[in-house]
């Protein structure tokens, strides 16, 4: 009797186990051989690899910034889909919903916070990504295609949060991308047709909310995914974030086996990063994914708490005979809109764009292999002064067209 | 890193119960709940006390459908007792929604029968409001970006604080029930009543379409004001209607506050197709107005005076002592109008004064020809006064009191009308200008020939009164200057293409690019910018008086003396050239130089 009973119960925990393993392919991990395989054995965790080097996990190198992009993407995709069973691209209906999600809408107006404020966050976020990628110099070789697919995602972040400032339809998205869409006008040769493409029509009205929209949800959404897709990838196959050089070069570890004979697919990852010494490395599991995880729920709660406190700016419906006076662009297009102030073509077409071309030319124009995986490398002093000061000016025009300019654009004192 | 895990955790937890917490309590649970208590305390049987303990919070709508949108009105979740007789005498929100004859409803066997049911109308149909809304703020309308806040009772905390008090009041419901009640004496509606009265009496609509009513071009179409305008905007607009739109010519109306309430109520019932009509009911209201005509019972003069009154011509005209304050005097018209200026003014005022704000009115032939008649008749010359008395009859409504072109009806008039003050223009000119301005009036503007109503020693007294008065500075010689009769440079393509070349380079800014004296910098510039293409104008002007704006400018104006900048005599007579091909009146217009 009792082998029966026992032998039952075993069926039975056999059969859960069954499902279990079926799903994953591991217990939860207690040796260093189940963490390496629950690792590599995982679509979702298959990403990482099973080792990193104890440099990766430190907080002050990356300070989380890639990541925090990435897990605001994630909220802006899920709050995003959301809103877009709510949302009606049209002059007519688009405003109403807005108050409609404010007033009526379970969750509605929560949504949104945490959608704009995503938004804002992003932008600032993948651009202190950027600052960080350079100050520590690590778009040398071998990751300088991943800083040009970075520099890409820049771009394509700001054409997103871009497209989604016309969306509500009030008073400050319509000035805003009027505002914006007549800097891109400034372009030589193609800028008035850049602009009507973009509008599909010369005034913003229901063509180009029906673009920016179709834009904002699909377009532009699947163009980043890719892009991600490729950044990350590029990350293990350059050989894991970049670090400082080795302290002495390692002597190549010779191989036992006859090159003509194996080939191990490892061979094709250029600076791999193969476990090196065991004190240099720790595993993926837990390690790794205890501090993803620590950065998404730090993200996740800070815009939690921001959209708790603040809501999201909705202004008079559009009035398209009374411009606010000034008419601004979205702030991280005030310092374009800034120098534009100055020189139409330079201010708005000029000098971005040779800033977006030194970006992208970066890693190819700075030849020094010095300076990898530090913070203001020494050895980098005269690329991160420039840098910086580039950075610090895009800034202070920012800082200046938000708050200290006026009706007809002239000086004013916030305070 | 763990306990910074934790915390951070443990804030995601927190938020998301406050959210739900927001999201899930709902205040008007509070209300239903009391409402339930009281009701019970309240009933006989129990037949009624188990139906009340039956029943528990939840969200009460009605569903309104036959009033255009589908109307979700859910005020009953708060306003539980609204159909509860015993709750007549209770605060909001558990007060029963008060019952009177006025509203049509009746009592038989002593209940009341409404009849406005709110199965039928919901509650949103009459009031306005967010019917979907569950929390006060957004439900009564309160968010200042809702389109339509519960009329006369909520003020959006973004409306002019000056007028604000005076939005309330349930009289501006009448704007609602003026949607199925279209009847124009329907005497549930008084306010919209006086309103459409106000809206012919006043001349609205001579400038404002109101599809079915009017068809003035001048001003906005009003046909869906009430949709599209909140009540504060309707009253500001009417008030002052230069607050949001700085070049509107509108005048401000002389209306007591009534007045412009029974209009903005009007307005505010004005939604296009409503409730009660359908597209052939405005058709035939279109018809049977257009087709008004006030056949007096005796032809000629009398019938127009009678028009006169009937069309509401002093709402802004001044007639002997009716004054309108917006438009010229027309109590001496037959001394300084003859009657085909009249009859060409009255079917299109800007075909004699092209700045005219004067609306095209649309009234049959034989109306214009008896008023014209009448005007005509209007030959009484002014008693002999002291200049100055002539001058305040005559002139001082456009002139002004200090002669400084301010007038009460200046405000009104393109061209404005010359300011005395200023000197510099008033001693750069002959003085035998001056007095062929008052004896021939200067066309083109409202400045009328006097000279069939004063005589030539009058004209010179009149006038020796305003240097005197108003300019004061003793007129100085006048500096001979080197100016051709006749424009020496004669009329070519080539000629003419050169002016507007130099006149698209130079001009523009102030004399526009239309050459309607309305270009960018004109509004900050007083006198205005001529309008170059005022033909009238123009063609009273001799090539000598061109060369001299242009060459030496016009003292006391914005003009400077373009000689200084660079033109030569033969660019000048380009220039003229220029300007009068834009003025030609037939043959070769302005676009033969193409």
């Amino acid at each position: 009797m009792s082998i029966q009973i026992e032998e039952k119960g075993q069926t039975r925990t056999t059969a859960l186990q069954g499902i279990w393993t079926s799903v994953f392919r591991n217990p939860w991990p207690s040796t260093d051989l189940e963490r390496s395989s629950t690792s590599f054995t995982n679509f979702f965790l298959h990403i990482h690899p099973v080792k990193v080097h104890k440099h990766t996990l430190k907080p002050a190198y990356t300070l989380g910034l890639g990541l925090i992009s990435f897990f605001l993407f994630l909220i802006l995709v899920v709050t995003g889909i959301l809103l877009m069973f709510y949302y009606v691209p049209s002059t007519t209906q688009a405003y109403d919903r807005m108050l409609d999600l404010r007033g009526t809408v379970a969750f509605g107006i929560f949504l949104r916070n945490m959608h704009r404020w995503s938004a804002h966050g992003m932008v600032a976020m993948v651009f202190l990504h950027m600052c960080r990628v350079f100050l520590t110099g690590s778009y040398k070789k071998p990751r300088e295609f991943n800083w040009v697919l970075g520099v890409m995602l820049l771009l394509v972040t700001l054409f997103l949060s871009f497209t989604g400032y016309l969306l509500p339809w009030d008073q400050l998205a319509f000035w805003a991308i009027t505002v914006g869409t007549s800097i891109a006008a400034y372009a030589p040769l193609i800028g008035k047709e850049i602009q009507f493409v973009l509008l599909g029509d010369s005034t913003v009205g229901q063509e180009a909310l029906l673009r920016f929209y179709v834009l904002h949800v699909a377009v532009l959404p699947a163009v980043l995914g890719l892009l991600v897709a490729i950044h990350f990838w590029r990350i293990r196959k350059d050989g894991g974030l970049s670090r400082p050089e080795e302290p002495t070069p390692r002597p190549p570890t010779p191989d036992p086996r006859p090159p003509s004979r194996i080939y191990g697919l490892q061979g094709f990852v250029r600076g791999a990063f193969n476990g090196g010494a065991p004190e240099d490395s720790v595993f993926s599991w837990p390690n790794l994914l205890l501090a993803e995880l620590f950065v998404f729920v730090l993200t996740v709660s800070v815009i939690l708490v921001v959209s708790l406190l603040f809501h999201a700016p909705l202004e008079e419906p559009v009035n398209v005979m009374h411009p606010p006076n000034p008419a601004k662009a979205p702030w991280y297009f005030l310092g374009l809109q800034e120098m534009v102030s100055y020189s139409a073509f330079w201010g708005g077409v000029g000098v971005p764009g040779l800033m977006v071309m030194l970006l992208i030319g970066v890693p190819y124009f700075d030849r020094n292999p010095k300076g990898v995986g530090r913070w203001f490398a020494k050895e980098r002093l005269l690329a991160n002064t420039v840098f910086l000061s580039l950075v610090v000016l895009n800034i202070i025009f920012i800082i200046v067209g938000t708050f200290f300019r006026g009706p007809n654009w002239t000086f004013v004192s916030p305070f | 890193m763990r306990l910074a895990l934790a915390i951070a955790s443990f804030v995601v937890l927190i938020v998301h119960g406050v959210v739900f917490y927001d999201q899930f309590f709902h205040k008007w649970e509070k209300h239903q709940t009391a409402y339930f208590e009281q009701a019970r305390s309240l009933t006989k049987n129990e037949a009624e006390r188990a139906a009340l303990e039956a029943r528990s919070p939840k969200i009460e709508q009605y569903i309104v459908t036959s009033f255009g949108d589908t109307h979700v009105d859910r005020c009953g979740t708060c306003h539980i007792a609204v159909d509860d007789p015993r709750f007549a005498g209770y605060s909001e929100p558990l007060k029963s929604h008060p019952y009177s004859a006025a509203l049509g409803d009746v009592q038989r066997n002593g209940r009341w029968e409404r009849r406005h049911r709110f199965a039928d109308f919901g509650c949103t149909v009459c009031h306005g409001g967010q019917g979907r809304g569950l929390e006060t703020e957004y439900s009564h309308g309160q968010d200042e970006y809702w389109p339509e806040p519960m009329l006369g009772y909520v003020v959006q905390a973004n409306w002019r604080k000056d007028f604000a008090p005076r939005l309330k009041g349930k009289e501006y419901m009448e704007a609602n029930c003026a949607q199925c009640h279209t009847s124009e004496n329907f005497a549930g509606t008084p306010n919209v009543n006086r309103g459409r009265k106000l809206f012919y009496a006043m001349n609205c609509y001579g400038c404002h379409k109101i599809d079915g009513m009017s068809e003035g071009t001048l001003g906005p179409d009003l046909t869906e004001a009430g949709k599209k305008y909140k009540v504060d905007y309707l009253w500001e607009s009417i008030v002052e209607p230069r607050a949001n739109l700085a070049t509107s010519f509108m005048p401000k109306f002389n209306l007591g506050e009534n007045d412009v309430r029974a209009l903005v109520i009007f307005l505010k019932s004005r939604r296009g197709v409503n409730f009660a009509e359908t597209e052939m009911d405005r058709y035939k209201a279109h018809v049977a107005n257009v087709a008004v005509v006030i056949p007096p019972g005796t032809a000629g003069e009398k019938a127009g005076e009678q028009l006169i009154q009937d069309r509401a011509c002093t709402a802004c005209h001044k007639l002997r002592d009716s004054d309108g304050g917006i438009a010229p005097d027309l109590s001496y018209e037959g001394l300084i109008r003859d009657p085909q200026w009249l009859m060409d003014h009255f079917k299109n005022p800007r075909s004699r004064i092209p700045d005219s704000i004067m609306p095209t009115f649309r009234f049959p032939d034989d109306d214009f020809q008896r008023i014209t008649a009448f005007l005509a008749s209007l030959k009484t010359p002014p008693p002999a006064m002291t200049p100055a008395g002539t001058y305040k009859a005559l002139c001082e409504r456009c002139h002004g009191e200090k002669g400084d072109g301010n007038g009460k009806v200046a405000w009104y008039l393109d061209p404005a009308p010359r300011d005395f003050t200023r000197a510099a223009f008033m001693n750069s000119k002959p003085k035998e200008r001056f007095v062929a301005s008052i004896g021939n009036g200067v066309p083109g503007t409202s400045m009328p020939p006097w000279k069939n109503a004063l005589k030539p020693d009058q004209v010179d007294a009149v006038l020796a009164y305003a240097l005197q008065t108003f300019t004061k500075e003793p007129a100085k010689s006048l500096k001979p200057r080197d100016l051709p009769e006749t424009n020496p440079v004669a009329s070519s393509p080539d000629s003419i293409r050169h002016g507007e070349q130099i006149f698209l380079d130079r001009c523009t800014g102030c004399h526009g690019r239309k050459e309607d004296g309305k270009g960018p910098n004109s509004l900050d510039i007083t006198p205005r910018p001529r309008n170059l293409r005022n033909t009238a104008f123009v063609e009273s002007v001799n090539d000598k008086r061109l060369f001299e704006s242009i060459l030496y400018g016009v003292q006391g104006t914005a003009m400077p003396p373009w000689i200084d900048y660079g033109l030569s005599k033969n660019d000048v007579g380009d220039i003229v050239n220029f300007i009068r091909s834009i003025n030609r009146k037939s043959g070769s217009g302005q676009y033969a130089r193409n």
